[in-house]
């Protein structure tokens, strides 16, 4: 070990130059809700979502009959009718807005919320979109398009939730609305996750178990061999 | 058990008729192994288990993915609606693919250590020169593979991250304009160059076992180095079967706990495995913010980095590769392991720290300070190539031990 101050040196300074070079950017470090996938959120999220994101937006991998198969969300096939209108139950959850309809009152198309949380920082960054309209400390970005989370700060999004300006009392009601949204695009960006967890905890269980075994067996072969 | 499985009058009937038999129990069985192997040796079987995981899991993956950069709702692909119905519809779709996702990181970190320890001990030297080389053509194969595959999703990271790459060779003289076009299929990222993509993707791997199989018969004929890199003697050896077939599966299932980790509970590696910008559907007219390849590949994308003319950076990049090749006869000393060899120790760890410093800096955006980081990472890199001739051929070294 006498050539570690060498190399260990080096990789010091690298650990000390490279956070403050990577993040230097200006936007807010993301707040952090306390996100929850039960069945109540769900459904609530996927309420918001409906009504509010797919005036806009799309979530085309999505469909209307997952709303029901998914147990973690599990709809009634009621509440699922009162949702989709006339559409199939085996349409994805798509906006009627039309891309060029769009590109008409917003300058660009709104991205399909399929995977937002995956291709952008995961659900936290959702919320603190949603809640994180401000007006422009230096008033260049008009009200409703500065938002202190989104890279660049200019969006293009007008503020869905109300959240600039809000009463005060209405602080409560809009938090949960944009945690319980937030909480349904994680779910929908990877609908088996819950599965997945679950099942990841048995595996490794037998793992760890097949591994000491292992372990032992070796320890056995071995315990003659000097080496 | 498996000597009786060995002796029944089936086996014997197919041994007869194939030496099959008689070459299990020369190579899985009796092939005589150094008994001072530490648990760097582990990670040869190991990629190898990956290899085979790789090649399952894509056979299934290809059963239901699409190449087709065929536009569809909402700005996305065939090829990247395709994942994600794997993702979502297909029993334990997403189970599938993440196990290829996370293992075309293990494999890489497999075989990194593999090098390492080959490395450090000098398994490279007389009589594995071939074994080494052999292995270096392994991982440019692997590289190869891993690019074609980035590409399949059709998201953000695999259009651009293509694009930069295939940029790389229309940058070389002279026939730089053709390779870029035979490698597209066209004059950008589109739907023939998935489609070939795709093609060389399953190629590739059916090459990489081959080479494998040459690599094992290799390193059956010289055998294994161990690590005070002395020729064993009969009593430093021991059978294969069962002192490393038992290690070798205590090994899988310490390595197994970590990879199932990932698949279970951490299928993006903080990024790192499946970038965030993949999940955006690939377009044309949006570049991503910060264009980086993966992880495994960061340490020779940021050599191409270091200097400011590109063409200098890719001279400098494959010959970053190629003086792999040399390593063999750029050490002159006669002494394997570093354990014995002072100086060349210092300079191996520098060497590692230096990949590992480059890697760290291929994946961030380069400011002043990481520039002038990358640069010093990538003297080092390279000195140790230069330098490796005069400090073996004088090196001082510790006495060696009689036996293993």
């Amino acid at each position: 070990m006498k050539t570690m101050p060498w190399s260990a040196a080096i990789l010091g300074i690298i650990i000390a130059c490279a956070p403050a070079a990577a993040f230097a950017e200006g936007t807010l470090p993301l707040k952090h809700p306390h996100i929850t996938m039960d069945k109540k959120t769900l459904q609530e999220g996927a309420e918001v979502f409906v009504n509010i994101c797919m005036g806009c937006h799309s979530a085309k991998f999505m469909t209307y009959g997952d709303l029901m198969h998914y147990p973690e969300i599990g709809m009634t096939r009621k509440q699922v009718d009162a949702i989709r209108g006339s559409k199939p139950l085996i349409d994805g959850m798509t906006t009627a807005l039309t891309a060029a309809d769009a590109k008409m009152s917003f300058g660009k198309v709104p991205p399909d919320l399929s995977v937002i949380t995956l291709s952008r920082r995961g659900p936290d960054y959702v919320y603190s979109i949603l809640t994180g309209f401000k007006h422009d400390p230096s008033g260049r970005i008009p009200d409703g398009h500065y938002n202190a989370y989104f890279p660049g700060n200019n969006i293009a999004m007008p503020d869905p939730l109300a959240w600039f300006n809000h009463d005060p009392k209405d602080t409560k009601k809009i938090e949960e609305q944009a945690r319980s949204v937030s909480s349904f695009l994680a779910f929908i960006a990877e609908p088996h996750q819950i599965k997945r967890r679950l099942l990841g905890r048995y595996v490794i269980a037998f793992l760890v178990l097949l591994t000491v075994v292992l372990w032992l067996l070796k320890r056995e072969v071995w315990k003659d061999i000097e080496h | 058990m498996i000597e009786r499985m060995l002796n029944t009058p089936l086996a014997q009937w197919i041994d007869e008729r194939s030496g099959v038999v008689g070459m299990i129990r020369k190579h899985l069985i009796e092939y005589p192994t150094p008994k001072n192997l530490n648990y760097m040796w582990n990670f040869g079987s190991l990629a190898m288990l990956v290899l085979a995981l790789q090649i399952l899991s894509g056979i299934f993956l290809a059963m239901f993915y699409k190449p087709s950069a065929m536009v569809t709702e909402g700005g996305y692909t065939m090829a990247f609606d395709s994942v994600q119905r794997i993702m979502r519809d297909v029993d334990y779709g997403w189970l599938i693919r993440y196990i290829h996702a996370v293992g075309a990181s293990a494999f890489f970190f497999l075989i990194y250590m593999h090098f390492a320890r080959g490395l450090y001990y000098g398994s490279y030297k007389k009589p594995r020169e071939l074994l080494w080389i052999v292995g270096v053509i392994i991982l440019l194969t692997m590289q190869a593979t891993a690019f074609f595959g980035y590409l399949l999703p059709w998201g953000q990271m695999s259009y651009w991250g293509a694009t930069v790459i295939t940029n790389l060779f229309g940058s070389v003289p002279i026939v730089g304009h053709f390779i870029l076009e035979l490698l597209r299929g066209g004059f950008s990222i589109s739907d023939p160059t998935l489609n070939r993509f795709f093609s060389l993707h399953y190629l590739f791997p059916m090459i990489l076992v081959a080479i494998v199989v040459f690599h094992l018969h290799a390193l059956h004929v010289v055998h294994s180095n161990n690590p005070t890199g002395v020729e064993p003697s009969e009593k430093g050896v021991v059978p294969f079967h069962p002192y490393y077939t038992v290690k070798d599966l205590f090994g899988v299932g310490v390595f197994l706990i970590a990879f199932c980790y990932f698949v279970f509970f951490n299928p993006t590696g903080w990024g790192f495995m499946l970038e965030p910008d993949n999940f955006s559907p690939a377009s044309s007219f949006t570049t991503p913010a910060h264009i980086a390849p993966l992880w495994y590949l960061t340490p020779w994308y940021s050599i191409l980095r270091a200097f400011p003319d590109k063409l200098v950076g890719i001279i400098a990049m494959a010959l970053s590769m190629l003086l792999l090749f040399f390593i063999p006869w750029l050490d002159r000393g006669r002494v394997r392991s570093a354990r014995y060899r002072p100086m060349y120790r210092q300079m191996v760890i520098l060497f590692f720290v230096s990949v590992l410093v480059l890697g760290y800096c291929g994946h961030v955006e380069l400011t002043q300070t990481l520039r002038l980081i990358v640069r010093i990472a990538t003297a080092v890199y390279f000195g140790f190539f230069l330098f490796l001739p005069f400090v073996t051929k004088h090196e001082k070294t510790r006495p060696l031990p009689q036996d293993v």
